[in-house]
């Protein structure tokens, strides 16, 4: 259903009070439709969240637009972020990101057919002191090796819930 | 490794510090606070951090006490302090290791700005894939509130402040500060025409300052132990401690606390250990990708706001990146100017198309297809984008480029087309 639960709905209220305006609660609403919906924002609520925070569709298909964590389609169920930027990529990140495609035959941007796994090559994450790292879902993982890459894929075909 | 002069990691360089309420308590945390509210006018606040010269660790250095002085008084709207904690600029980290392991030296700041200049709602804007770090900033919060130091009547003291968490959604631009409060209203980020500053039309069209997670985490210390005392840290007109985020091929990577002054040299060799696998420096970059990079041949700078500043580049946030004699900088101007065009926010033509024109330049010089004449092209569509946008991003994103082809312009020949 296009339509937050009482719960979820509870939260937003609690958002609203929070800013001068409820359009000002935009991003973390959005933040809450991704978290309801299996990390994305599928066809529809775009047209609830702009009734819900009083202001149009096209500023919100607009700020989806905008920001890089705002997806319109499925991630995978581990979503798997490389970060490639200046330093990280010059040390080692770029290797990572190379194994990583050829051990998931995805490139970035791509989601597995099983929904398993999706992959994106992102810029500095705030943590380049432990390059090469990788973040899956909310996790980091810092100075990954090839061998924990691998664990870590291994251990999530074993338990894909 | 060379000593650190504690004052922001006193309490985390502690073995066993927890950085939860009672341990921040405990190492005489709230003290300032409590000072500030019971025998303080926010004017004094003010005006203490004027005296220390205190300047903004975000970037820019500006002076932190001037900028809340432009606060204006008698508007009739209230007024906000919006904390900075987007740290987004590559090769920099030192926010988040406050954020994560010491999050009450910052908020104790924040509410004293605060008070400082009569806000009662205050923002902290987080990085939207900091999400462990965010989660984990909301509990210190609510912690706040529970016991007291955040809600009403802080400390008997009739001062109110609310404290709201407000999470990104991953666009590098939005560290820029009116990028920010749009992104804060739920718009897309992108920078407002200056004038009017934020102090006079920020978040919500109201008096607002922008502050960054480090700059505020220096006032416990400031009400605590004085400007002066603050003042006697560090080079003349750059007081204080800062926190450098070393990366890059080293040694040992991670965060010092410095006074500022310190010189590069000392940075790499006393505090970092050094160049990895004992190979030879080649290139620095000392203050994130927006800065630009200096050689092996100039490292005896002292690490401030002004002495780097005369060397023709600048500290930045604090984002020292070192590489070493195999590093190729053809390729490192490629990962630095693709950083940027993924980051553009599309708003000025110069920085959205210059960005993407220098990215396929330096790619076809990646390719070994590179020349003379295109390599004076880089340079003069890089030149194109300084001075000419709405916000400084375009001359972060050109400068850098420039001086990677004068500085290194033998690694560029490298790629020629035979
Ligand atoms: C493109 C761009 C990105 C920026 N990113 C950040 C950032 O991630 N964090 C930050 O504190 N300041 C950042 N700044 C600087 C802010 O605009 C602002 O000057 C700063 O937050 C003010 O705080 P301060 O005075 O305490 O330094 C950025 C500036 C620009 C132009
Ligand atoms: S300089 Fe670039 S980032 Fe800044 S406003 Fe213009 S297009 Fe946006
Ligand atoms: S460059 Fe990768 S975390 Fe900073």
């Amino acid at each position: 259903m296009t339509k937050f639960d009482k719960k979820t709905m509870t939260e937003v209220r609690a958002l609203f009070k929070r800013y001068a305006v409820k359009v000002h609660a935009l991003l973390p609403v959005l933040h809450l439709v991704q978290r309801e919906n299996g990390g994305y924002i599928p066809e529809g609520w775009a047209h609830y969240v702009a009734e819900l925070c009083q202001t149009t569709v096209n500023h919100v298909r607009g700020v989806i637009t905008f920001y890089n964590m705002f997806r319109t389609e499925p991630p995978g169920k581990y979503h798997i972020m490389v970060c490639t930027s200046v330093p990280c990529g010059l040390c080692g990140g770029d290797k990572v990101l190379e194994h990583l495609e050829h051990r998931l035959n995805l490139a970035p941007g791509q989601t597995s057919k099983d929904g398993l796994f999706s992959l994106e090559e992102v810029q500095c994450l705030a943590a380049c002191d432990k390059a090469p790292l990788i973040q899956i879902n909310a996790e980091v993982h810092e100075r990954v090796t090839y061998d924990q890459i691998d664990a870590l894929i291994e251990e999530a075909y074993r338990k894909p819930a | 490794m060379a000593k650190e002069k504690l004052l922001l990691l006193k309490n985390i360089r502690e073995a066993n510090y927890k950085g939860d309420l009672d341990s921040y308590r405990k190492t005489g945390g709230f003290t300032a606070l409590e000072k500030v509210l019971s025998a303080m006018k926010p004017e004094e606040v003010v005006e203490a951090v004027k005296d220390s010269g205190l300047r903004g660790r975000g970037g820019a250095g500006f002076p932190t006490g001037v900028k809340w002085g432009f606060m204006p008084k008698g508007t009739g709207k209230p007024a906000y302090l919006v904390c900075n904690a987007d740290e987004a600029e590559p090769g920099t980290f030192k926010d988040h290791l406050l954020i994560n392991e010491d999050p009450f030296l910052f908020l104790e700041g924040m509410i004293m700005g605060c008070y400082a200049i009569a806000c009662h709602h205050g923002y902290i804007y987080i990085r939207g894939e900091s999400i462990k770090s965010a989660e984990h900033l909301q509990r210190a919060i609510d912690s706040l509130y529970k016991e007291g130091l955040l809600g009403k009547n802080i400390f008997n003291s009739g001062y109110d402040l609310e404290m709201t968490l407000h999470r990104g959604a991953g666009a590098y631009i939005c560290g820029e500060e009116t990028a920010l409060l749009e992104s804060l209203e739920g718009k897309r980020g992108q920078p407002r025409v200056k004038p009017p500053f934020p102090a006079v039309s920020g978040y919500n069209a109201c008096p607002t300052t922008v502050n960054n997670v480090e700059t505020l985490a220096n006032l416990p210390f400031i009400i605590n132990e004085g400007a002066e005392a603050f003042k006697a840290l560090g080079t003349p007109n750059n007081s204080g401690t800062h926190l450098v985020s070393i990366s890059g091929h080293i040694n040992q990577p991670g965060v010092y606390e410095v006074e500022m002054g310190v010189t590069i040299r000392e940075l790499i060799d006393d505090y970092a250990e050094g160049v990895r696998d004992g190979k030879k420096l080649k290139a620095l970059i000392p203050g994130g990708a927006s800065s630009n990079v200096l050689t092996a041949d100039e490292i005896d700078i002292p690490y401030d706001f002004d002495s780097l500043m005369k060397a023709g580049t600048m500290m930045g946030s604090a984002a020292l990146m070192v590489f070493d004699e195999d590093t190729d900088i053809v390729e490192l101007a490629y990962r630095t100017i693709r950083f940027f065009n993924h980051e553009s926010c599309g708003q000025c033509t110069p920085c959205r198309e210059g960005t993407n024109w220098l990215k396929h330049m330096i790619r076809d010089f990646m390719d070994d297809n590179g020349n003379g004449p295109m390599l004076e092209r880089v340079d003069r569509v890089a030149e194109g984008m300084i001075g000419t946008t709405l916000c400084p991003f375009g001359d972060a994103a050109g400068a850098p480029i420039r001086i990677f082809v004068a500085k290194y312009a033998a690694d560029f020949r490298n790629h020629f087309a035979q």
